[in-house]
């Protein structure tokens, strides 16, 4: 297993932040925010550096267990060319963070992830007309559905 | 599953018609009748708060077809996509929401934000929800307490990262039932509605939570990267416009805070967010940006 990461640029539209990088995936629609660490651990997945290599970027005292643990979720989210897990070391996040210990001096890595909302022209607003003759969706939200038949009675977008 | 797929668009015999450009979408709205197309035409005003073009001969990229049909009904279509029949008064109502999601999906040079939108002493206050978390009761009792309304709808954040008003009727629920809306003007409520472009001062995404009622109101403050992966969802046009919107809304969060908490009676709270806005909020101006 080649522990080379390699950092995906194709499909993605990315935001640079002073301490953060914002990261849109324009195949899944999802969008992620990249910690200050998991930024660092991303931009240094040139193809070339190893994960030792990287970890040492990071600094002295810093784990490649560390490097690891970004580099688990990196490649969850399908931000790595090709997948690196955890696993394949035989090692769980858990396991990982306890190693890494709460005396690190660098924040752990994270990224945290949100899903785009799909087009929304078909939608109309909950309490507007649906159902019966009309080709129209309610909007995706909790409570909020067609109470009309489709072909039937003309119904209303709401709630229970 | 209310899906009904009717094939055939509706496009015979349509006499008149009516092409409009709004935030660079170009519009052109057609019907079959008369009396019809003139109701039509009076309501764009109420559907489209803001300045909008008619023009001449532009090639529309959306065509909106409202004809009468048999029996008292009327049919509705936008370009090949027929969407049905139904009453007037309801094809009316679907006419208005499709209008006003198609702009805001496909505006130029504009993100529109699903979110409540008031001024405060100069700067916004955005509060992105989706529908049913209470955005026009919290806006209401903002602009009774003397805010500037711009929208219950729509953030409309322009290149610079600045707000637009899209001051549309104020839609309250839970007047008739739950769900049914019922328009008031602002100045109904004693209000005024906001007309300049202003920077951004607060984003607040919240959530209705009943009996929510803390000692000491103390909401998280996101980064700037945590807010804007927030306030993506309510993006109308993220994946139509991706690169724009995601820098657009990097723009703004430069500039402003941005906080998540929920959130009690919006009566209670409004006074909660004025409170935090003051001392949080800096006012020296950004408008030079």
């Amino acid at each position: 297993m080649s522990q080379i990461p390699v950092a995906r640029k194709e499909g993605l539209v990315i935001q640079e932040m002073p301490d953060e990088v914002l990261v849109y995936d324009l195949e899944t629609n999802k969008a992620h925010c990249l910690n200050q660490t998991s930024a660092f651990v991303w931009k240094a997945c040139d193809g070339k550096k190893s994960v030792v290599e990287i970890s040492k970027l990071l600094g002295n005292s810093v784990s490649e267990d560390l490097v690891w643990l970004a580099i688990d979720q990196l490649s969850e989210k399908n931000l790595l060319e090709s997948k690196l897990s955890l696993s394949s070391r035989g090692q769980s996040r858990r396991e990982a963070i306890k190693k890494i210990g709460l005396a690190s001096v660098i924040a752990l890595p994270f990224v945290a992830s949100l899903a785009a909302p799909t087009s929304v022209l078909a939608v109309v607003s909950c309490g507007q007309a649906c159902g019966g003759t009309l080709n129209v969706r309610c909007p995706a939200i909790v409570n909020c559905q067609c109470t009309g038949v489709p072909g039937g009675a003309t119904g209303t977008c709401s709630g229970a | 599953m209310n899906d009904v797929k009717i094939k055939k668009p509706c496009k015979e015999k349509v006499k008149y018609e009516i092409q409009i450009e709004v935030y660079g979408v170009k519009i052109c709205i057609k019907s079959n009748r008369k009396s019809f197309f003139e109701e039509i035409k009076k309501q764009l005003y109420k559907t489209i708060p803001v300045k909008f073009e008619t023009v001449a001969d532009q090639i529309s990229e959306y065509i909106f077809y409202l004809n009468a049909v048999e029996n008292n009904l009327y049919e509705f279509c936008v370009n090949d996509e027929n969407l049905g029949k139904a009453t007037k008064a309801t094809i009316l109502e679907v006419f208005d929401s499709k209008l006003r999601i198609t702009i805001a999906e496909f505006a130029v040079s504009k993100v529109f934000l699903h979110a409540g939108v008031v001024e405060w002493k100069g700067k916004a206050i955005i509060i992105p929800a989706n529908s049913l978390q209470g955005k026009t009761t919290l806006v209401t009792e903002l602009v009774k307490k003397g805010a500037l309304y711009y929208s219950d709808e729509y953030a409309v954040i322009d290149e610079n990262g600045f707000v637009h008003p899209f001051p549309k009727m104020l839609s309250l629920r839970g007047i008739v039932d739950k769900h049914t809306q019922v328009d008031y003007a602002v100045e109904t409520l004693g209000g005024r509605a906001g007309s300049e472009r202003i920077p951004v001062g607060l984003f607040l995404l919240t959530g209705f939570e009943l009996g929510w009622k803390p000692k000491r109101w103390k909401p998280k403050f996101l980064t700037a990267g945590q807010g804007i992966l927030e306030i993506i969802p309510h993006v109308i046009s993220i994946r139509n416009n991706t690169k724009f919107a995601i820098k657009t809304l990097n723009k703004v969060a430069k500039r402003a805070i941005i906080v998540k908490s929920k959130r009690g009676e919006a009566k209670e709270f409004a006074d909660l967010l004025i409170n935090f806005f003051e001392t949080n909020v800096n006012y020296t101006s950004d408008l030079d940006c």
